[in-house]
């Protein structure tokens, strides 16, 4: 039973707040680039709250995790309440929980899909310093009236290069969800970004 | 089942959860500590009622077939920083999971273990064991046994 003494309680109400966290996600991916509240932080979990409430809610026992940052408590915490299994690859993951934006991998490291079955592709979890206040850019594409504008904060250079391959082989390629505290903001493969003029 | 016989220590933990299991919720009750003796109870896994497929074999040891669903709750409970206390238990009693994660909580500290082990375990134990023994004499009595005269093929 070896990180049992650190193990932290999950959902305090099971039920209802993962319906909740579901459909805040579910929100957030079909209007990219819009921020949804998804719950405030657990108690003894060195999680941002939508990032812990989120892993809990669409975690179970068919969805490998991988973890950029190895954390033996976390790693127990989430098994212990979901039983997902960790993935040792990042294209093995269902869910990829980055912490450290700044090192993350290649997109191109995560599981893409098929082209017969793109829905065996990674959703990556990325916590990032803050999802305004950063270089403005333009996102457009299904679930977006006509612009979107985002400023993300704390991603790598070449993170938008990446981006591009990544929208560019749709129907496969990653979704990422953003997250921030108890915030979070999605990012289809299907949304297109577009550098504003003079950043 | 046997295991309940062993004094080996790595032993001693299933024995007492499959005890508990099986312990009824006024069982438990009457040896249940008060609230304010305790620590703080924290609910890592508050009790939650779910399902679980029994399996059983042809014959008792041919191939395994599922015999139904079964509702269980299951509990997981820690006193203040003490070790983690976990119950799994038939039926949808939450009550009756709750305590027997926290009897196992309070078996796994050496404060507590010699005097719960004396007053409420080696009882139940003893009871279970001979409830099964009864059970068991009493069907043995209709027991048939199937057998036919070997013909001259062999």
């Amino acid at each position: 039973m070896n990180g049992a003494h650190t193990l932290a309680p999950g959902l305090p109400d099971g039920v209802h707040d993962s319906q909740q966290a579901f459909r805040a996600v579910l929100d957030a991916l079909a209007r990219p680039g819009q921020v949804r509240l998804i719950g405030p932080a657990l108690p003894g979990v060195d999680l941002g709250g939508a990032l812990a409430r989120l892993l809990l809610s669409l975690g179970d026992d068919e969805t490998p995790v991988w973890w950029q940052r190895a954390d033996a408590g976390l790693q127990h915490w989430l098994r212990f309440h979901t039983g997902a299994p960790l993935a040792e690859r990042p294209d093995a993951a269902s869910f990829a929980v980055l912490l450290d934006s700044a090192q993350m991998p290649s997109l191109a490291d995560f599981a893409a899909g098929t082209a017969a079955s793109p829905e065996f592709s990674s959703t990556v979890f990325m916590e990032l310093p803050d999802l305004a206040g950063g270089p403005t850019l333009e996102w457009i594409g299904p679930g977006i009236q006509s612009v979107q504008r985002v400023g993300l904060q704390g991603l790598p250079a070449d993170f938008w290069a990446q981006w591009q391959a990544n929208h560019a082989a749709f129907p496969q390629g990653v979704d990422i969800v953003f997250t921030c505290g108890d915030k979070a903001l999605g990012l289809p493969r299907t949304t297109r970004v577009r550098r504003l003029e003079g950043v | 089942m046997t295991s309940d016989r062993l004094p080996d220590p790595h032993r001693a933990r299933p024995a007492w959860l499959a005890v508990l299991a099986r312990a009824t919720l006024t069982q438990l009750q009457a040896q249940a500590p008060a609230a304010d003796a305790l620590p703080t109870l924290q609910q890592v896994r508050p009790p939650e009622i779910g399902m679980v497929m029994l399996r059983g074999r042809v014959g008792g040891t041919g191939n395994p077939f599922n015999l139904g669903e079964a509702s269980v709750v299951r509990c997981a409970v820690r006193l203040g920083d003490g070790p983690l206390g976990v119950s799994y238990a038939l039926g949808r009693c939450k009550r009756r999971a709750e305590l027997a994660a926290l009897f196992d909580a309070l078996l796994q500290d050496p404060q507590h273990h010699d005097r719960l082990q004396r007053a409420l375990i080696a009882p139940l134990a003893l009871a279970q064991a001979q409830s099964r023994a009864q059970q068991q004499r009493d069907v043995a009595g209709s027991k048939v046994e199937f057998f036919t005269f070997v013909r001259g093929e062999a």
